[in-house]
């Protein structure tokens, strides 16, 4: 025991400790499985592309689906296809979590009479659906969304062959008004397809066409593409907004016009008489019936026309004389939210209009009308008629939710008790298929087959691009199952095979293999009409809408941008992206004028009461000035009950509703087409005196003179006046030529030392002195927040593509969201004021005025950044290509780095979101190149710097030495619908993003340059297109509520 | 205790108990580990069959019976000997569900790495081969193959159509972005960072002693180890190179 002294105890210790820490620190031993038989055309490692069609909406965008290892991990737009383009919405860069959603059936379950779920094979499943069906005779209803062509025919076969039935196609959203219109004005039952490429003079007439209207992302691509500053000044597209609300379109406006709800029609004609008294002053004659176009615009004098919609008669002048001057003027029809009772009529004052100017046949197409039942909202009523008298035995319901989307008043929710069966093949449970007695689960969409065809000319295929995760099956085989269960005869005038052969088949007149790689055929121009006015439109009335409900307010139901009719609430990413508008994430608010609010005696968070005849709902009070003093305005889309985050279960509330569901206070009434009347009631706004605390991501959109979402006017630009040269480089005066600049490098030429002329380019410092003098890139991007509508389609792409976790109300509420991208929507310059204590949310919008920028804030990538020297480990540093680089695993969240970010981009972990995030199945949708973060460490914007090693390996692979200009898109970039983000190599002279840059020189600044930061990014200011009348024009002035008698 | 005095007789007490030892050898013999004492060794395996076949052609002396249900050539010597080193517990490197022997693949064959690993030159991750890619070969031999229990279980995991679930050697952590391809395309052969494989009956991660400046080891697939080897190279150092 003497030889064992001190030292040789510490070295026994020592070494047991170690050896202790190290198995302890050892990773736990992971499998790695291959393939039994490994697909050829899958590199594990390396993604494969497969084509295919979005169908979150019916506007039937193609798409690429970019799968890793036999898994879809992100969407975008296919370039090919004509309606989008290579962009993707927000809604669709979010369909990819239906696949994936916690939520989803596991399998065909069925509901006990006690409400007890249990699950069932398919076999059985489909025989007891069958053995219904045979009982039922020919008391069958399908009532389901728009499916594409193939399926939609499928079906209606389906129906024959098992023995008669109804069949209704019912969308919320539909355009039946405008078909209607077209048939009165064209005499064709088609919906107009509007071309705004190239266009001059746009007016849109409430449909919201850049946001929630009918085709967002081409419409944004056309205008933004000929509105392009860059070119001389009268040829740039002017847009007019008609609309009560300030919405994501009349923020792009130049000129927006708020009449009173429901006479935007009247406005039209008003428009389209002085049009027409220009146009035939100039010798044109519009096409088809003079006499019915000139009784129909007689009564619609400006002046008769301003005194009814509160319009000045001067503006209306003025407009109509610009719609017949212009080269390709288009108007369009309103949308959702303003589909009166008579809006019929208002459509078809606008496809008027667009006669009278000469756009149809250009920007206006009228298709043949399309084979295959429509939606209407007239057999939904006959429907439930059926229903409720016991004459449907088999309800089968599928892509709708009609409880949710469908008026209280309707009475389908009663109805529904008296159907024998209801089948719902819903993929996610929702309020119809929780009172469904069997549910036969449909694919997903990125698990199924299935085509698209939104308008001639544009046939898009769907096929799957995964396995089926559950045990579900597609529509279309759960149908052919079903007849072939009933019997041979039944099945016999059915295809054999399974719904892709169907599809194929219907497909057999192509190369299908060809189309499938393609993502479909795509002519150049489908079969359309010109047709003249006929003489239909004079058997329309053209008179104000009437209105239900004795309040003061007009109920506005608002489609939202990002649930669009609530089909997105149960996905985490469109709850939490907050509104294009209001900034609010996660809840329903109520929209009123401040003159409203403050005679109501209320602020934001402030609970109101809002009563029609039909319900009643408390939904907290948002106010701004960009809403008419007479409307109160609420998003369609919350207020569900089923559904982990479309509900408040995400809280622990299960059961609990989240926000309201303004349908509930809506009645069930039709416009002259019969279709559904969204803007048909008033409200009667009292406040509560309780408050609620709304998650909001942006208080104010004041941005007080600071460097931040710019603008300039066309005529300052013009005379190359530029209000921030001596902003730029105030700390960095550009150096004489010919002599060094301390530590700089060359002081190349065109530094412009000392000599600064108008028209010079003004640079204030190079960014290629912030990258590595070896290194070939330094990289930056050019943002233009004219192109900028707010959309936030780049802000869901950055989540999906880079893993970042939703962190819930609560964490939204303590601001805590950690997106890397955000969309700063401010109002004019803003003002200095004084603050004091914690101020509440503001608003500065005034009605009429449009001056609102939209300005992407992420990652500035500093030359100088604030971020790097105040690390204490070194985890975020510059990089030898001049990125800001953050290396996760070495940092120990000390948070002083986001302290010093003037930008505030940084996000910090303050959760294990990589444990709680991502509920199963969700992490297969995890981008395998972006590390996962874990709880205390920040992360940020990275220009998408997996794209960039994958584009640099590729490039050498092909033996380039470096990838070339384009090869490199951020997710951001390369889902804009307008193309507002450019990304590339500012040590590029050629590069779009130098490129872009100097062609448009006179509006780029950088945000916050004052601070000598360096920022990579340049953005582009936005312009403001006046015609000699200021900004935007206050077109009705304040107008206060009526006061009921 | 009574002494013994061993240190007075120690000497005459150690040439005793050699003596004894010598006597005991000369009668027991030198092999005294198989049954039957005496001159003939039977083998009890097939692989013993494989054994003594070995010694009976080295020393002519020995005599060897091998019963006739153990005269196979399969299990091949060299699969016995791979079988026996992999179950080693004091070999390196983790059991796996399948004994492959990159010794016997890669070693003897001469099979080139990228055959089955076909992704290294083209994509960030190597690929471990299908079973298909095995069956491939596998399934074109004779049957007395699948007297070697890997074959069988191989032949098994096709038939159910069940992937082989290996367990994962060279394995970075997750905060760490390694693209294969760029090794590959520099030119460096697999041995560098995976060592002798065409040797291995058992992959495990080599040892490796690198001395930094600083006079530290650092083993294979540590961070050190391979900044090293960048720093060597002229590659990119670049902390965003890897960590993003």
């Amino acid at each position: 025991m003497s030889e064992f002294d001190r030292r040789e105890f510490l070295k026994i210790i020592g070494v047991g400790a170690g050896g202790a820490a190290a198995s302890a620190c050892s990773d736990p031993v992971e499998k790695l499985i291959p393939w039994v038989i490994q697909p050829e055309e899958i590199t594990p490692g390396l993604p494969v592309i497969y084509a295919s069609t979005c169908q979150e909406c019916t506007t039937g965008c193609g798409l690429h689906v970019r799968t890793r290892e036999a898994r879809p991990i992100k969407l975008e737009g296919n370039p090919e296809h004509p309606v989008n383009r290579g962009a993707l919405c927000a809604r669709g860069q979010a369909s990819i979590g239906r696949t994936y959603h916690p939520d989803r059936y596991r399998s065909p379950v069925e509901r006990g009479a006690d409400g007890s779920i249990s699950a069932l094979t398919w076999e059985e499943a489909t025989a007891k659906v069958a053995s219904a069906i045979k009982a039922a005779g020919s008391k069958v209803a399908v009532l389901g969304g728009q499916t594409g062509p193939t399926l939609s025919a499928l079906i209606d076969s389906w129906l024959d062959a098992v023995g008669g039935g109804t069949r209704v196609v019912y969308e919320p959203f539909a355009r039946e008004a405008l078909r209607e219109a077209s048939t009165a004005v064209f005499g064709v039952a088609s919906e107009p397809i509007f071309d705004l490429t190239d266009t001059d003079y746009v007016i849109d007439f409430g449909g919201d066409m850049l946001g929630t209207g009918a085709s967002p992302v081409e419409h944004s691509r056309q205008l933004m593409g000929a509105r392009d500053a860059r070119r001389e000044r009268g040829r740039a597209a002017r847009l007019v907004y008609v609309g009560p609300r300030l919405d994501e379109t009349a923020s792009a406006s130049d000129e927006w016009l708020a009449p009173k709800p429901g006479t935007e029609g009247l406005l039209a004609l008003g428009i389209a008489r002085v049009a027409y008294d220009a146009v035939r002053a100039s010798g044109r004659t519009p096409a088809g019936d003079v006499d019915a176009i000139e009784s129909v615009l007689k009564p619609f004098g400006p002046d008769s026309v301003a005194s009814r919609t509160g319009v000045p008669a001067e503006a209306i002048r003025r407009i109509g004389s610009a719609m017949a001057a212009a080269d390709r003027p288009v108007a369009l029809p309103p949308g959702v939210a303003l589909t009166s009772r008579r809006a019929t009529a208002t459509n078809a004052a606008v496809l008027l209009l667009d006669a009278v100017v000469g756009a149809v046949g250009r920007a206006v197409t009228i298709p043949p009308p399309s084979e295959g039942p429509v939606a209407s909202f007239r057999d939904v009523a006959k429907l439930i008629d059926a229903m409720r008298s016991g004459d449907v035995s088999v309800l089968l319901v599928h892509d709708t939710n009609p409880i949710y989307s469908l008026p209280p008043d309707s009475g389908f929710a009663e109805a529904l008790e008296k159907v024998g069966l209801v089948v719902s093949f819903a993929s996610m449970p929702d309020e119809t298929s929780e009172r469904a007695g069997l549910v036969l689960p449909d694919h997903t969409t990125l698990e199924t087959w299935g085509d698209a065809s939104p308008r001639p000319g544009v046939r898009s295929l769907v096929q799957p691009t995964i396995r089926p995760i559950f045990d579900t099956q597609s529509l279309g085989d759960s149908l052919l199952a079903i007849a072939r269960a009933l019997g041979q005869e039944r099945a016999a005038g059915l295809p054999s095979g399974s719904f892709r052969a169907v599809i194929e088949s219907a497909w057999s007149d192509t190369d299908f293999r060809a189309a499938l790689k393609r993502g479909g055929e795509f002519s150049e121009t489908g079969a359309s009409l010109a047709p003249g006015v006929s003489p239909g439109i004079a058997r329309l009335e053209f008179k104000e809408p009437t209105f239900e409900g004795d309040g003061s307010f007009v109920l506005l139901p608002v489609p939202s941008p990002l649930l669009t009719d609530g089909r997105g609430a149960n996905l985490p990413w469109l709850q939490e992206t907050p509104d294009p508008i209001t900034k609010i994430a996660w809840q329903s608010w109520a929209e009123v004028s401040e003159t409203a609010a403050a005679e109501l005696g209320v602020t934001p968070g402030d609970v109101l009461s809002i009563e029609t005849p039909y319900g009643e709902a408390k939904v907290p009070v948002w106010p701004r000035g960009g809403i008419r003093d007479d409307v109160v305005a609420l998003a369609i889309g919350q207020g569900h009950q089923v559904g982990r985050y479309a509900s408040a279960a995400q809280e622990g509330a299960e059961g609990r509703v989240r926000g309201a569901s303004v349908i509930s206070l809506l009645p069930s009434l039709t416009d002259e087409s019969g279709g559904r009347a969204w803007l048909a009631a008033k409200a009667r706004v009292t406040a509560t005196g309780s408050f609620q605390r709304l998650p909001f991501t942006q208080g104010t959109d004041n941005k007080r003179g600071r460097l931040l979402g710019e603008s300039i006017s066309l005529v300052a630009l013009a005379k190359g006046e530029s209000p921030w040269a001596p902003n730029q480089g105030a700390f960095m005066a550009a150096a004489p030529h010919g002599e060094e600049h301390g530590g700089n490098g060359d002081a190349s030429d065109d530094h412009g030392g000392g000599h600064e002329g108008p028209h010079e380019i003004r640079r204030a410092f190079d960014p290629s002195d912030d990258s590595e003098d070896g290194d070939p890139f330094r990289w930056g991007m050019t943002i233009d927040v004219d192109k900028c509508t707010g959309c936030s389609a780049c802000v869901v792409a950055c989540t999906v593509e880079n893993n970042i976790p939703m962190v819930g109300e609560e964490g939204v509420l303590r601001n805590r969201q950690m997106s890397w991208l955000r969309i700063e929507r401010f109002v004019g310059d803003g003002y200095q004021q004084l603050q004091t204590g914690r101020p509440g949310p503001q608003n500065h919008e005034a009605l009429g005025d449009t001056d609102v920028r939209n300005s992407p804030m992420l990652c500035q990538q500093c030359g100088a950044a604030p971020c790097e020297p105040v690390c204490p480990v070194f985890a975020t540093y510059h990089t030898p290509s001049g990125l800001n680089g953050m290396i996760y695993n070495r940092c120990i969240g000390t948070r002083y780095c986001s302290n010093n970010c003037p930008y505030k981009v940084r996000r910090f972990n303050w959760f294990d979101y990589q444990i709680t995030g991502w509920p199963e199945p969700m992490p297969l949708m995890l981008n395998p190149d972006v590390t996962v973060r874990g709880q205390g460490v920040m992360e940020k914007c990275t220009f998408c710097v997996q794209r960039m090693q994958a584009a640099r390996q590729d490039a050498k692979s092909a033996g380039r030495d470096v990838p070339e200009d384009g090869a490199i898109q951020t997710a951001c970039q390369q889902t804009c619908p307008s193309g507002a983000i450019v990304f590339g190599n500012l040590k590029d002279e050629k590069s779009r993003v130098n490129t872009v840059a100097e062609e448009n020189a006179g509006r780029a600044y950088r945000a916050l340059h004052v601070l000598n930061t360096r920022p990579a990014i340049q953005y582009l200011a936005k312009v403001k297109r006046e015609e000699g009348h200021g900004t935007g024009h206050a077109a009705a002035g304040p107008v206060r509520p009526e006061k009921s008698a | 205790m009574r002494s013994i005095h061993l240190t007075r007789s120690l000497p005459a007490f150690l040439s005793a108990l050699a003596a004894a030892g010598l006597l005991a050898w000369a009668i027991l013999g030198e092999s005294a580990s198989h049954a039957d004492v005496g001159s003939t060794l039977v083998a009890g395996s097939v692989c013993e069959a494989h054994e003594l076949k070995a010694l009976a052609a080295e020393d002519p002396h020995v005599s060897v019976e091998i019963p006739k249900e153990f005269d196979k050539s399969f299990p091949t010597r060299e699969a016995c000997l791979s079988h026996a080193a992999a179950e080693d517990p004091d070999s390196p490197g983790p059991l796996q569900p399948i004994q492959f022997s990159h010794k016997h693949h890669a070693g003897t064959y001469e099979i080139d790495c990228q055959y089955c690993h076909s992704g290294t030159d083209v994509s960030p991750a190597a690929g471990v081969p299908s079973v298909e890619l095995c069956m491939g070969c596998h399934n074109q031999f004779p049957k007395e193959y699948d007297q070697l229990e890997g074959i069988r279980t191989l032949k098994e995991h096709w038939e159910a159509k069940e992937p082989i679930q290996w367990e994962q050697i060279h394995r970075l952590p997750e905060h760490v972005q390694f693209q294969h391809r760029a090794h590959v395309r520099a030119g460096f052969d697999c041995q560098r960072c995976h060592g002798a494989v065409e040797t291995m009956d058992k992959v495990y991660l080599t040892e490796d002693t690198i001395w930094w400046p600083w006079g530290l080891p650092s083993k294979k697939l540590e961070m050190g180890w391979c900044i090293d080897c960048h720093r060597e190279n002229g590659a990119s150092q670049d902390c965003y190179a890897c960590h993003y």
